[in-house]
């Protein structure tokens, strides 16, 4: 395992990168929406997968969760897979802000919109401040109305090595939600991310 | 090597719908798999809205979706689990499909033309009836499953497992919500001689034809299960003593006029009931207390309810 662990500086790096990913983000989304987004800066912690389901457990305690996964594929071996996690009480305010009322619309067809919309604008943002580009597929409701999503988490967990957890808040002037994400990346492409940042580092 | 001349032979052959709109929704481009399937003529509708081109899109939903391909330049999806299509293509599946229409996957994605500026947005549509058509299979098979899991599979009813599930679930239902409830257990009277007279099939056809007749005398909100052998158990939601004794004798009643024709004979049968309220029982005691209640019944002569009362457990040391 320490083979895929960060240097502080290789940290910080990232940290500056998922919070200039994070600041585009929120400028796209605030125009798109048509109302004031505000994303906090994201703290990001670089945690083994294994302990993943424990923590977002506890976090979620008593409350039905939701879990939505999409994937991404950027060149030179990086790749990885998002996961949001909301809570279900959400689900209304996630509706009035992407404008459903028109039309009927499923539940889990909104909560993979908006996690395809948020995950997507970040994640492209990202990838431009690595130099990258990123491919996605299709997001996935992995468990809805679940309470023991920590058991759905800990078995997509498994599959990867490292895992990038960034708490995102969302905080919009006339609506307000918050949910997390997790980027899930394998150990192969940590090493390429690492790699990434080294190069990056030198430039400066 | 020069490579351009691949892009139209292989957008031609390609099993994925191509379909491209400008940033005002008109149709720029489709491919073979679109044109085929919804038998159109690129050539006609190019320049044209969306709208005008499809017939009963989804539209609003549709836009929206666009819009946001559009100004975040990121891509959008639909799931054919969500919604099982966007535009009525047809489908390869004409007779393995209850569908009329593909069930597709759709991608959206962003495009910008060479000149940097213009916006563009690729729709990529696949085909996902097959995996419609094995869910359909699979939920169908599911159901039947379910069905079988909780069914005798000679008379029909509930079988022992699944009542006495469903009785703790009353159970708990009645305590929470101070609710009555109440059982009947009951036995078909000397059916050791029913067999004996006409064979197992007799008796077999016995058990089938007065579960028929009983289950038409309920509620649907009853549950009536076999409880084994000749002996059956009708729990009575939302139903107190004096409406459970009145079930009980209806149904006694009834099963005592029943004439049942098997093989050129005619048969007639009776049964014995126990009849008991819930009052903070456990499932166990409630089944004990209707079963010394049907015992009762028996000793009294067979062919009628009794109810229970805790002065019945004396009697019952009494006889034994």
């Amino acid at each position: 395992m320490t083979e895929l662990h960060f240097s502080d500086v290789q940290r910080d790096c990232l940290q500056e990168l998922v919070n200039v990913a994070m600041g585009q983000a929120s400028d796209k989304l605030a125009r798109y929406l048509g109302t004031f987004v505000h994303l906090q800066v994201p703290s990001i912690a670089l945690v083994e997968a294994t302990l993943l389901s424990q923590h977002f457990a506890n976090r979620y305690q008593q409350q039905s969760a939701t879990l939505v996964s999409l994937g991404f594929f950027g060149d030179q071996g990086l790749r990885g897979e998002t996961i949001m996690l909301y809570q279900l009480a959400n689900a209304g305010v996630i509706a009035r802000l992407l404008g459903y009322s028109d039309d009927a619309v499923s539940e889990a067809e909104m909560l993979t919109d908006i996690s395809s919309v948020l995950t997507t604008t970040f994640l492209s943002g990202l990838a431009e401040q690595l130099e990258n580009s990123f491919s996605y597929a299709a997001p996935r409701i992995l468990s809805s109305r679940d309470q023991y999503f920590a058991d759905k988490l800990a078995y997509t967990a498994e599959q990867w090595q490292l895992a990038l957890q960034v708490d995102i808040r969302y905080q919009l002037t006339d609506y307000s939600f918050n949910c997390d994400m997790i980027l899930l990346i394998p150990g192969e492409a940590v090493l390429r991310l690492r790699q990434t940042l080294d190069n990056i580092l030198a430039e400066f | 090597m020069q490579l351009d001349w691949l892009l139209q032979p292989l957008l031609t052959q390609l099993n994925t719908g191509v379909l491209v709109l400008d940033a005002q929704y008109r149709v720029v481009f489709f491919n073979q798999f679109i044109a085929r399937r919804a038998e159109l003529d690129l050539a006609k509708v190019q320049g044209n809205l969306l709208e005008d081109v499809f017939a009963d899109l989804p539209i609003a939903w549709l836009k929206r979706k666009l819009d946001s391909v559009l100004h975040l330049q990121v891509p959008a999806f639909s799931s054919w689990e969500q919604r099982q299509y966007i535009i009525k293509l047809a489908h390869l599946r004409p007779l393995s499909s209850d569908s009329q229409y593909m069930a597709q996957n759709c991608s959206m994605l962003p495009l910008t033309a060479p000149d940097g500026v213009s916006r563009y947005i690729c729709l990529l549509i696949e085909d996902a009836t097959d995996a419609y058509v094995y869910q359909q299979q699979l939920q169908q098979s599911v159901m039947q499953l379910e069905h079988a899991n909780r069914t005798d599979g000679l008379t029909g009813v509930y079988n022992r497992r699944y009542w006495q599930q469903q009785l703790g679930y009353e159970i708990q239902r009645a305590g929470r919500y101070q609710h009555p409830l109440s059982l009947l257990l009951f036995d078909l009277d000397k059916f050791k001689d029913i067999n004996d007279q006409y064979g197992h099939q007799g008796g077999d056809f016995v058990l089938v034809e007065l579960s028929r007749l009983i289950g038409s005398l309920l509620r649907d909100t009853d549950l009536f299960g076999r409880y084994g052998g000749e002996e059956f158990g009708v729990i009575l939601p939302d139903t107190g003593m004096t409406g459970a004794l009145q079930v009980a004798n209806r149904i006694c009643d009834t099963v005592a006029r029943h004439k049942m024709l098997y093989n050129q004979q005619t048969l007639k049968a009776t049964i014995s009931i126990g009849v008991v309220s819930y009052f903070d029982q456990s499932i166990d005691e409630l089944i004990r207390r209707a079963d010394t209640a049907l015992y009762c019944a028996k000793r009294q002569g067979r062919n009628r309810a009794v109810v229970y009362q805790p002065e019945l457990e004396g009697y019952l040391k009494k006889v034994k």
